[in-house]
């Protein structure tokens, strides 16, 4: 088998992984090829939108697990494949000096056992770092059920690492992933964690969790995500809607991947991470995220008896809290109120989301709207409107 | 009947500083600041031009702070029309509020100005991502671009770090200007001293090509497929100069 076609296999293998983020790492040039960019770079967009930013491959697709849900698993009839390292470097270098890529990101099926497929994964990975001299971004894949050694091994030649937990609650994982349990996941996560050093793992660990698989709740989905980021202390957790790749009566029946769904959860992750919401803020039990209106926005609605907020007065987490306004306009409306006082027209050239914060605001006492429309129904009714509408163009030929 | 003057200076940045510091000097209020190349005269306009006076432009730049300067060098590179004028105002309101200037956004050159200076970086940085490199088969790797703003100075500075041990060549397409890299120095032509279509690349420059052409195509999930996304995100501009998006762009109308 050629490396065309074994590229085609492994990268086809590899392609429902979300995470293709490449910032976090300032890894510099010194001999060699390449450095990590502390910001990241994305270097191309796929068909579907995504961002190509990393070399992102399966050193095998040969797995000994059966997971439900999951292309490579051990009982689907697909073509399999594995890479040398040497091809994998070959790869790498290639495309990294034409600027095609910022790094790898080295994921693998097992293959035989754990630590045989760590084993293999290390191999690479040292091979770019020392024979090649390769300093630009590696993300890897801990496998689950490694050893401890071979983390701490792994740990000190990459950017990232990250273990997914797939889906948030262990009865889920024990009906689609039986051959994986949540504590192998947060074993690896603590490891990290606990080893984390400006040497090992700089970028930090990342997980992922797949959305619509089962029937666990937006709430259990956010709730699940921010006790990892707090226990271990992750990076990331990336969210992957449902797509039906397996037949299975264990599976939804869905044809289309629940993409809306997904875009909300990632909005609730950014609250959570950079604005200061916590899990049951945005959502009760058992509940899901309104498709219709933004996480921000609904939490408003629901606790408009707090606004509408002085811009001129309220201090930087108030602010955070009004729709259409993030941490950079916060900051910056923070540094200018006190050269002058701010108005409307000047929060549109803060780069304040106008549109959304309008509503929940005031300028020096001044309400955007008459004072009477500022009540639940006419708010709600105006930004629904002012969402995108959600139909496709009628083309003429077709 | 009041005529509008062009104030004109010679296409140089030191330039530029040279005949600002003489407006601020004279109080004046410029309605038009033009480089000489792209001053075109109209019917009713007439424009003046100073004596280039190095000690007065270097004056004053020393009284701006670093981060004033760069930004005023991004605003610079801008192809923005009316830049030499928010530059203008941009300076001369920096010797009042010094570094609170970036905090004065109310005032129109400020907003204005830090708008033009963000665009510079932006599109910088998504060069920095779509920038292809051909191996050629005398080992220099070579990369043709068309950004709308003269980023290549900006754009070279991250090369030079990365592919510190490698040699290469950046060309500007539109403005015809080289940079070309070798062992920790960059240099500036404008001229042909290459001829891109005299070119001879590396005999395995196909293969690698289409091998990455093959990732591309099949990284994509064809469930999610949304082209509309893409083209957002890469705009149809750059196409021609990316390597996997090559085949569309010579399908699509241009």
């Amino acid at each position: 088998m050629d490396v065309q076609e074994k590229l085609q296999i492994l990268a086809d293998s590899a392609k429902y992984d979300a995470s293709c983020s490449s910032s976090g790492s300032k890894r510099a040039s010194k001999k060699g090829l390449g450095n990590a960019s502390i910001s990241g770079i994305c270097h191309s967009y796929s068909n579907d939108g995504r961002c190509i930013s990393l070399l992102k491959i399966l050193l095998t697709n040969a797995c000994i697990y059966d997971c439900e849900y999951c292309i490579n698993r051990r009982s689907n009839n697909i073509k399999r494949a594995t890479f040398t390292p040497e091809e994998i470097c070959y790869i790498t270098i290639n495309f990294y000096k034409r600027n095609y890529i910022e790094g790898l990101f080295l994921s693998s099926a097992v293959i035989k056992n754990p630590d045989y497929t760590m084993d293999l994964i290390i191999n690479t990975v040292s091979l770019l770092r020392n024979k090649y001299n390769f300093n630009g971004y590696i993300h890897a894949k801990a496998i689950l059920g490694a050893s401890p050694s071979s983390i701490k091994k792994l740990g000190q030649l990459v950017d990232r690492l990250s273990a997914n937990i797939e889906l948030p609650s262990e009865a889920s994982i024990k009906l689609l992933a039986p051959d994986k349990n949540e504590k192998s996941v947060t074993k690896i996560m603590k490891q990290i964690k606990e080893n984390k050093n400006k040497n090992f793992v700089p970028a930090g660990q990342s997980t992922q969790m797949i959305i619509g698989a089962t029937n666990d709740s937006d709430y259990d989905i956010i709730n699940k995500s921010s006790q990892l980021y707090q226990n271990y202390s992750l990076k990331r957790v990336f969210y992957s809607a449902y797509m039906p790749i397996n037949q299975s009566p264990l599976l939804p029946m869905v044809t289309i991947p629940p993409l809306k769904r997904e875009h909300r959860l990632y909005q609730a992750d950014w609250l959570m991470r950079f604005y200061g919401f916590k899990a049951k803020d945005l959502l009760e039990k058992d509940d899901n995220f309104n498709l219709l209106l933004d996480p921000k926005i609904t939490w408003a609605l629901k606790n408009l008896s707090e606004f509408p907020k002085e811009i001129n007065k309220v201090n930087y987490y108030e602010l955070l809290k009004i729709p259409g306004i993030g941490p950079t306009s916060a900051k910056r409306i923070i540094k200018c109120r006190k050269k002058f006082k701010i108005t409307f027209l000047d929060l549109k050239k803060m780069g304040v989301v106008l549109k959304r914060a309008k509503y929940f605001i005031t300028c020096d006492n001044q309400y955007y709207f008459k004072r009477d429309n500022f009540n639940k129904n006419f708010i709600e009714k105006k930004l629904i409107l002012e969402e995108k509408p959600q139909y496709e163009q009628m083309r003429l030929f077709e | 009947m009041n005529r509008v003057v062009t104030y004109i200076y010679d296409d140089t940045f030191i330039d530029l500083i040279s005949l600002i510091a003489k407006l601020i000097i004279n109080k004046a209020r410029p309605y038009s600041i033009q480089s000489k190349k792209n001053y075109v005269a109209t019917l009713f306009s007439e424009y003046k031009e100073y004596e280039f006076d190095p000690k007065i432009a270097k004056k004053l730049l020393n009284k701006l702070s670093h981060k004033i300067k760069k930004t005023i060098i991004n605003i610079y590179l801008s192809n923005n029309k009316s830049k030499e004028v928010v530059i203008y105002y941009f300076i001369k309101n920096s010797l009042k509020y010094k570094d609170d200037i970036f905090q004065m956004r109310n005032l129109k050159c400020v907003h204005e100005g830090l708008k033009i200076s963000k665009n510079v970086t932006r599109e910088t940085h998504k060069f920095k991502g779509f920038t292809r490199f051909k191996l050629l088969n005398n080992d220099v790797l070579y990369a043709e671009i068309s950004p709308t703003n003269d980023i290549i100075f900006l754009l070279s500075k991250h090369f030079k770090v990365r592919l510190r041990n490698e040699k290469w060549v950046i060309k500007d397409v539109e403005r015809n200007i080289y940079c070309i890299y070798e062992k920790g120095k960059t240099y500036y032509v404008n001229d042909n001293v290459l001829e891109a279509n005299k070119l001879e690349f590396d005999e395995n420059e196909n293969q690698i090509e289409k091998l990455w052409k093959n990732f591309f195509n099949t990284i994509s999930i064809k469930e999610r497929e949304n082209k509309k996304h893409q083209m957002s995100l890469m705009p149809k501009k750059h196409w021609k100069y990316i390597v996997e998006m090559e085949d569309v762009y010579e399908k699509s109308d241009k």
